[in-house]
């Protein structure tokens, strides 16, 4: 089946099914029977056996019309790792029900002490029967309050090394012993939140992969949410202009009053710079038909982000001078500077910090070796924390 | 986006100059006052390359400004001691924007052949852009002209057979060795490009072009030649870069390669990004050239101040992680960071670039 047709089928099906009118649930239901919720995924398994750019072309004819359901195959970090790693019975048990969207989901994967090493985690889970006990404490979780179940990652031996030890639930959220704190952020916002676990229960039969088998399982997860991610790069960059923040520095500097200072005027250049050679970049990496190459682009992305960000948002702090320090509805032009020279850490050690991503670019594109880890394969116990 | 042809040409010269170019030939020339080896040249020409810039019609290959960049980033990486920009690039570009058709016929094809070598002199003493008023005068002499003034920074000026000269508002050609002209060597940090001073003291010359129309041509060929430029300066620092990720790979100290140590990785790390940063600048801006692109100008002195401020970065940074073998003379490190310095003076510096950037947005908004 070419792309085309794939693209001529499902207009057709849009069109004689789509009213934006219908009910949630019925909708979903009809988009669930017509394999429409996973379109890349197998017909035995509620897809409609189409290729990854078939999705997308599927994807993006729903979202021309303005009809909500498709997706799943991509943006349900549940629903495709069960796919991929879950039993039969886990997934006609779990699956159906997350791909109609009656049930929703959220990651525990951070701790307060499990960031840059997440392998470090010591949320832990106790054997109980046909049951596990869940205890500890999981950080930087959005949507925490709406969710369903969560994709937990936990200790269940502690006797061996600390990649060994971790298992893999899908952990129900509505429960006690669960309790939902939201993060108050230096911004001002509260995007995230703390998931405080006290004997709280997860049966046997959600546990995903081995026990002890959970990094192999996270490291899929993890594939599927950098994907996840990659869309929405993409399709954010689509919509609105790349890095719409630089495109107004001259017209800040000229409502400030200080366009004619050459030392401003070199600023803004510098940070524009920035941003025009992210921009070729990418351009690079998409243009490109070696993978080695693109993949070096890419991976450098993050770094090159950070620093516009944190750039930007300083040339504008030196554009708008004493403005930077009032905040509040009263003061647009220095609230919006401020928001955004906190808001450029959101993207500096969120998902990564730029010091691991620098491990990782050294590591991995130019072949650096890695630092000694002394404890990487002594029983996790003995760690020092 | 990088043709397979454009791949293609760019591995040919790689090959080529990595036998011909190694460090040991790089050392010798820069030793050499004429600063070239004329049986490479010959290659070069053998090859095509000299005529990269150079119309068909005139025995060139017609190409675009990405071929010439690929080009120009094997000879940045190898640091091909060559008059190469003065003649195959600026020269070439300043008779093209000349049009003047028959010193176009008489001398771009010597050119592409590579039997003659040829600089334009447009500085003059106190800057490397050209003045907005050359002080260097022109009078008219029966049939030819007279010159008088002093130019510098003068690339490949004791090796050129012609220079082409600016003065009042025209191009003049001026022969080697005619009275009245004395060239005088700069005493160049980087030696693997020379330099020259000109004086001119009512040196005959010949008028290429029409009077009123030497700035205009002066501007496109620089604009093409910082073009090409930033494809040497994408290729050194990427040689750079790669230089010292290697030996961070290869030295020990306490027991492990330094790279292993997060404060070198992140240098190499960081040297990455601006080298793959400046070869994806100078790819971009070439197309943009090839393209007509409207940007193309702004894109061009956007790009040539990062180019030159990322050359010179991972140049200095190499010096730093090769630590005490860097500081040595032996050590090619420096020899990157000679280049990168230069290549960042020679058309403008990275400040005069960004307020170029500046003033054409500021005319867009």
């Amino acid at each position: 089946m070419t792309n085309d047709e794939v693209r001529d089928e499902v207009r057709q099906w849009l069109a004689a099914n789509w009213d934006p009118a219908m009910d949630r649930g019925r909708w979903a239901q009809l988009v669930f029977d017509a394999g429409w919720a996973v379109p890349s995924w197998e017909p035995e398994w509620w897809g409609r056996g189409l290729t990854d750019p078939q999705s997308r072309v599927v994807a993006a004819e729903f979202a021309a019309v303005g009809a909500p359901g498709t997706g799943h195959d991509r943006a349900n970090l549940f629903a495709t790792t069960l796919h991929d790693l879950g039993t039969d019975e886990q997934k006609r048990r779990l699956i159906p029900p997350s791909i109609r969207g009656e049930t929703k989901w959220c990651l525990l994967y951070s701790e307060p002490g499990a960031g840059s090493d997440l392998a470090g985690l010591r949320t832990r889970a106790d054997r109980d029967g046909d049951e596990w006990v869940v205890n500890g404490q999981k950080v930087w979780t959005s949507f925490a309050k709406t969710a369903d179940y969560g994709l937990l990652v936990a200790r269940t031996d502690w006797d061996v090394s600390k990649h060994n030890g971790i298992t893999f639930f899908m952990f129900p959220m509505r429960q006690a012993g669960v309790e939902i704190r939201p993060i108050h952020q230096i911004t001002g916002e509260s995007e995230f939140n703390e998931v405080f676990i006290t004997g709280a229960r997860v049966p046997h039969a959600n546990l995903v992969g081995e026990p002890g088998g959970g990094w192999s399982v996270l490291q899929l997860a993890l594939a599927y949410e950098r994907r996840l991610m990659g869309d929405l790069a993409r399709t954010s960059r689509s919509a609105h202009k790349p890095q719409a923040d630089t495109d107004s520095l001259v017209a800040m500097a000229r409502n400030a009053g200080n366009l004619g200072d050459s030392h401003i005027r070199q600023e803004i250049a510098r940070v524009e710079a920035y941003a025009a050679v992210n921009r070729w970049n990418t351009q690079r990496a998409k243009a490109t038909t070696d993978r080695a190459e693109a993949a070096t682009l890419l991976a450098l992305g993050k770094i090159a982000m950070s620093r516009i960000l944190h750039e930007t948002a300083r040339v504008q702090t030196e554009i708008v001078g004493p403005e930077s320090m009032l905040t509040g509805p009263d003061n647009p032009v220095g609230d919006a500077v401020t928001f955004r020279t906190l808001n450029a850490y959101f993207t500096s050690i969120g998902g990564g910090t730029d010091q691991i991503q620098r491990n990782i670019v050294g590591e991995r594109v130019l072949g650096l070796p890695k630092e000694p880890e002394p404890y990487r394969n002594a029983p996790f116990r003995e760690l020092p924390h | 986006m990088i043709t397979v042809e454009q791949r293609d040409l760019a591995e040919a010269v790689a090959d080529l100059l990595v036998k011909r170019s190694p460090e040991s030939e790089v050392r010798r020339l820069m030793a050499d006052d004429a600063g070239y080896d004329p049986a490479l040249w010959a290659e070069l020409s053998e090859m095509g390359l000299l005529g990269l810039a150079i119309p068909e019609e005139y025995g060139g290959a017609g190409a675009g400004s990405v071929e010439l960049g690929v080009v120009m980033e094997q000879m940045g990486a190898t640091l091909l001691c060559a008059p190469y920009l003065s003649t195959a690039v600026l020269a070439a570009n300043l008779l093209v924007a000349l049009a003047d058709p028959t010193e176009c016929a008489e001398v771009l094809p010597r050119i592409a052949a590579g039997d003659l070598i040829a600089t334009v002199a447009f500085a003059e003493p106190g800057s490397a852009r050209p003045p907005d008023e050359p002080r260097t005068t022109a009078r008219p002499d029966g049939s030819g002209w007279r010159l008088t003034g002093t130019k510098t920074f003068v690339l490949d000026a004791l090796t050129a057979q012609r220079l082409y000269v600016t003065a009042g508002s025209g191009v003049f050609a001026v022969e080697r060795g005619v009275p009245g002209l004395t060239v005088t060597p700069l005493a160049t940090v980087d030696q693997t490009r020379k330099q020259g001073h000109l004086t001119l003291d009512d040196t005959p010359a010949r008028l290429v072009g029409a009077i009123g129309a030497g700035a205009d041509a002066l501007d496109e060929a620089l604009d093409r030649a910082t073009v090409a430029l930033l494809g040497e300066q994408a290729g050194g620092a990427m040689r750079a870069m790669e230089m010292s990720a290697d030996y961070a790979k290869t030295r020990f100290q306490f027991g492990r390669a330094i790279g292993s140590f997060q404060a070198i990785k992140h240098m190499c790390a960081d040297m990455l990004l601006e080298a793959q940063s400046a070869l994806s600048a100078a790819r971009h801006v070439a197309a943009a050239f090839d393209a007509a692109e409207p940007d193309r100008f702004a894109d061009l002195a956007l790009a040539q101040a990062y180019c030159s401020d990322a050359f010179v970065s991972v140049a200095a940074t190499t010096i730093q992680v090769h630590g005490g073998i860097g500081f040595t003379w032996e050590h090619p490190a420096h020899l990157y960071l000679r280049r990168a310095r230069t290549d960042a003076q020679i058309f403008g510096d990275p400040a005069r670039h960004r307020e170029r950037y500046v003033r054409l947005r500021e005319a867009q908004s």
